[in-house]
């Protein structure tokens, strides 16, 4: 084929032509048609299985697709590999991170490139690795050791690596997935210092409020088509979510319309040291019936162990946890399940279901047995969840691994709200809506929000600061363990709750 | 792979069939029949009628039948302890051991107890006391996995050697308790009369047939329906998710590998109740205890499904024998070949199982490339 001129004198710096890409049992692009220019952020928008991912795959040469072309430059290119992609000026940062722990920063960022020497002189690439760095506005140490380096500071070294092997175009999979709220802002400069040098960015995102910042156009995607193309200022963050999920979307912020009630949940000093580290350093605050208190914070700042030891898998090594008035320390989880506690764990799948276990099956996990289980009521239990929640599965039956993660998540948040009577009056969550499509988001809130105004203490705790803030009614910031930050869910201050996450406030 | 202009992939099935379930070990059966005919056409015998041979010998007529009932009734229960254990991902390769152990048991209770009891509790107590010994020997490869991690496959599998050589002593090494006092000849002492089952007619078949058979049906039935089946089945699935519930994850590991123990020391009761009525170290000969855990594995772990391969796999034993002694005598090797290709050909159907075979044009695929 020969080159491709589209709107006169538009050459766009990479282009799909009704690009399709088939899995088995799904079509994961469908006719897809997309167009970047040079020197702009273009946001890939949709929901998981939209198809975004792969079409950044095909756009990097990770895939090949089965019907359709790739153009770079306006001519067409057949890419048989990232590295293919890669001589094209085409490079793609994963979710996942491709890096060697045990190697240095500048020894990561040369793996794999083909020019160079039989000897490596290491002070000339760590010189060359760090004025890569510094061009681009990527603060980084080009002797550390990677394992050894944040989140953030990994896509660092993956951006740095890309841009040093010379690419033109950087496809970023959902890049702020990991990072606190300073880092994605440092990325956001990098961004911008990338465009300005002619670069072009493809971010790939399911999150709506980041996007509409900084991309210049915003690309949807729904069932593996795309749904529409707006630039900058053309739509806002409601038309974007109705865009990617196909109706109208509330996520407006929801709080308490009742005044809270009797305190239900208390924590007094709690404290948790394990193999001499203090994971958990004295913190101390209540829930009281009918309010959600949210807990932000950078993921790996004590959320877990906190989660965990409300809901007695761990026993606090000092201080005092009540519930319901009782105390509860060390009584074991399924005592303090009796004491009215009912617990959503941040890994669904894993650990919060059964995921080879059926519906039912994952419905009696929290009940008292007996003998023999009772599978009956269990079922008739199932249906009506599956009815009411709007829950997608062939049958109760079906094992929730088979079942997207917002339907998991129904099924787990249904288990621990309304089970056998909805008797816990004390819910603790972790990241609910992590990993979930728009749509889910706004079926998890509302659920959330529902077992608040039916009176029950709901501690939220969430790396998503956005989730936070749409639902909490008070908002407490937890770093290294401690609690460094407290505000009342009318009136947060963002930029201060985002500091405190980094630990600087 | 690609073979001419064709390229044949395997595509995963999203979902299997039912009458997979059933098609594809049929399907190995008749490939691993098929392997077994080139070595006999090899060897110079006709498959076919060596094949029918081994068919009548094994299955179709009544004295090879009941032949194969009762080398398949211990051969059930050792399937069993390895299917039972396999259901919470414990792997016990002790079943060897375990039915000496048993073995040696219930020969005790027999010789000792069975003596003072009335008839109708002697034959149970043999057979409770085997099942007990047999749990008493995997007490401490459960101890160790269940407190400390310690891998179950290795400290049960040493064992097996710990309890052949324990029976060796007992019957060639020493002149004690299991050792017959009436004779030099070097054989176990006989049980009491009333602890031991008539066998069928003139067979070699013994009631313990219906005991297996119901105790496979019965575990099916307690596996599915009760508490202890579904911790199990939840902590097999994901331990987080059990330790999330508050299952006792100790207590778990400990009841399932004595419980796996126990059938395993049933096996070996069995065999001095029915055919043995002693210490008979003619059992340390046939691996019924190995084999029980490649009838596990035919049987994909399903209790019900363990009888079917018990039988399936006693029959080819019994029926290989017999064409040793034919007038144009197979070598047994011929035989344990036909066992390894089943078990090699039921393995590799599982592939076709989750994975669906498609058969594509080169062209259309160097076009997307």
């Amino acid at each position: 084929m020969g080159s491709h001129r589209l709107g006169g004198a538009t050459l766009f710096a990479l282009s799909a032509r009704q690009v399709t890409k088939r899995f088995p049992g799904v079509l994961a692009n469908d006719r897809v048609d997309f167009d970047l220019l040079p020197g702009e952020v273009h946001t890939l928008l949709g929901e998981n299985g939209a198809g975004k991912s792969t079409l950044a795959s095909v756009l990097c040469g990770l895939y090949k697709p089965d019907e359709g072309a790739v153009l770079r430059n306006g001519t067409q290119v057949r890419l048989t590999s990232p590295r293919h992609g890669l001589q094209n000026g085409i490079a793609m940062v994963h979710q996942h991170f491709r890096l060697v722990d045990r190697f240095t920063v500048a020894e990561n960022v040369v793996l794999g490139h083909r020019s160079l020497p039989f000897v490596l002189r290491n002070s000339d690439l760590e010189d060359q690795v760090a004025e890569v760095a510094e061009r681009f506005g990527l603060p980084l140490d080009p002797r550390a050791t990677v394992g050894d380096l944040s989140a953030g500071q990994r896509q660092r070294v993956e951006i740095v690596k890309a841009l040093y092997q010379g690419a033109e175009i950087l496809l970023l999979d959902e890049p702020t997935a990991l990072l606190a709220p300073p880092e994605v802002e440092k990325l956001f400069e990098t961004v911008r210092a990338m465009t300005q040098a002619g670069k072009s960015v493809v971010f790939v995102s399911h999150k709506l409020g980041e996007v509409v910042d900084i991309s210049d156009r915003v690309t949807v995607m729904r069932d593996g088509r795309v749904t529409g193309s707006v630039a900058r200022g053309e739509a806002d963050t409601r038309k974007l979510a109705e865009l990617m999920v196909g109706r109208d979307i509330d996520l407006s912020p929801r709080r308490s319309r009742a005044a809270a009630q009797e305190t239900l949940l208390y924590l007094d000093n709690v404290g948790l040291t394990k193999d001499g580290i203090e994971r958990i350093a004295n913190v101390s605050f209540s829930v009281r019936a009918g309010e959600i208190v949210g807990i932000a914070g950078v993921s790996g700042n004590g959320q877990r162990e906190l989660a965990e030891i409300v809901a007695g898998l761990q026993a606090p090594t000092s201080g005092e946890i009540s519930i319901n008035g009782s105390r509860v320390n060390g009584i074991g989880t399924r005592n303090v399940r009796k004491a009215g506690l009912a617990y959503v764990p941040e890994d669904r799948l894993g650990t919060g279901l059964a995921p080879s276990l059926s519906i039912v099956d994952n419905l009696v996990l929290t009940r008292d047995r007996g003998f023999l289980v009772d599978r009956k009521s269990a079922l008739i239990e199932a249906e009506a969840f599956i009815k009411q929640l709007e829950i997608k599965t062939p049958h109760a039956h079906t094992a929730t691994r088979k079942l997207s993660g917002g339907n998991s998540q129904k099924v787990l948040l249904a288990r621990e709200i309304f089970a056998t009577g909805g008797n816990s009056r004390v819910l603790v969550v972790c990241s609910p809506t992590r990993g979930l499509d728009v749509g889910a988001v706004e079926a998890v809130h509302k659920l959330l929000d529902e077992a608040r105004s039916a009176g029950k203490a709901v501690l939220l705790i969430s790396e998503d600061l956005d989730e936070v803030l749409t639902l909490a009614d008070k908002v407490l910031v937890l770093y290294r363990g401690a609690v460094v930050h407290e505000a009342s869910g009318n009136e947060v201050d963002v930029e201060a709750v985002g500091l405190a996450m980094a630990g600087l406030s | 792979m690609i073979i001419g202009n064709m390229r044949i992939e395997l595509e995963p099935r999203l979902s299997s069939p039912k009458w997979l379930y059933l098609a594809v070990p049929a399907g190995s059966l008749v490939f691993a029949f098929l392997v077994g005919g080139i070595f006999l056409s090899l060897t110079g015998h006709s498959p076919i009628s060596t094949y029918s041979s081994l068919i009548s010998h094994g299955y179709t007529s009544t004295k090879g039948l009941t032949n194969t009932l009762g080398l398949a009734t211990p051969l059930i229960c050792t399937g069993l302890a390895a299917a039972f254990a396999f259901r919470m991902n414990l792997f016990n390769i002790g079943e060897e051991g375990q039915m000496y152990l048993g073995m040696i048991g219930s020969a005790w209770a027999g010789i000792a107890l069975a003596g003072h009891l009335p008839h109708v509790l002697a034959v149970p107590t043999v057979l409770v006391v085997g099942a007990l010994a047999g749990a008493l020997w995997v007490l401490l490869p459960a101890i160790l996995r269940a407190k400390l991690g310690t891998s179950e496959i290795v400290s049960t599998l040493l064992l097996n050697y710990v309890a052949l050589n324990l029976v060796n002593y007992f019957i060639y090494g020493s002149r004690g308790f299991f050792r017959d006092p009436s004779t030099s000849f070097p054989q176990g002492r006989g049980v009491e009369a009333t602890a031991r089952f008539h066998s069928f007619g003139n067979s070699n078949a013994y009631p313990t047939v219906i005991i297996a058979v119901l105790l496979a049906v019965g575990l099916y039935w307690f596996m599915k329906r009760s508490n202890f089946g579904y911790e199990t089945s939840v902590f097999a699935d994901s331990p987080n998710t059990a330790r999330y519930a508050g299952m006792n994850s100790t207590r778990l590991t400990l009841s399932v590998l004595l419980i796996s123990g126990a059938l395993a020391g049933l096996a070996g009761a069995m065999y001095v109740v029915g055919p043995a009525g002693k210490v008979d170290p003619g059992l340390l000969q046939i691996g019924l205890g190995y084999a029980g855990i490649v009838v596990a594995a035919l049987a994909r772990y399903n209790f019900v499904a363990v009888i079917v391969t018990a039988i399936l796999f006693a029959g080819l034993r019994v029926g290989g024998a017999s064409l040793q002694i034919s007038s144009n005598p197979v070598p047994i090797a011929i035989a344990v070949v036909l066992q390894g290709s089943v078990l090699l050909f039921a393995l590799g159907g599982e592939i076709f199982r989750r994975n669906r075979l498609r058969i594509r044009r080169v062209e259309q695929a160097r076009v997307a490339s």
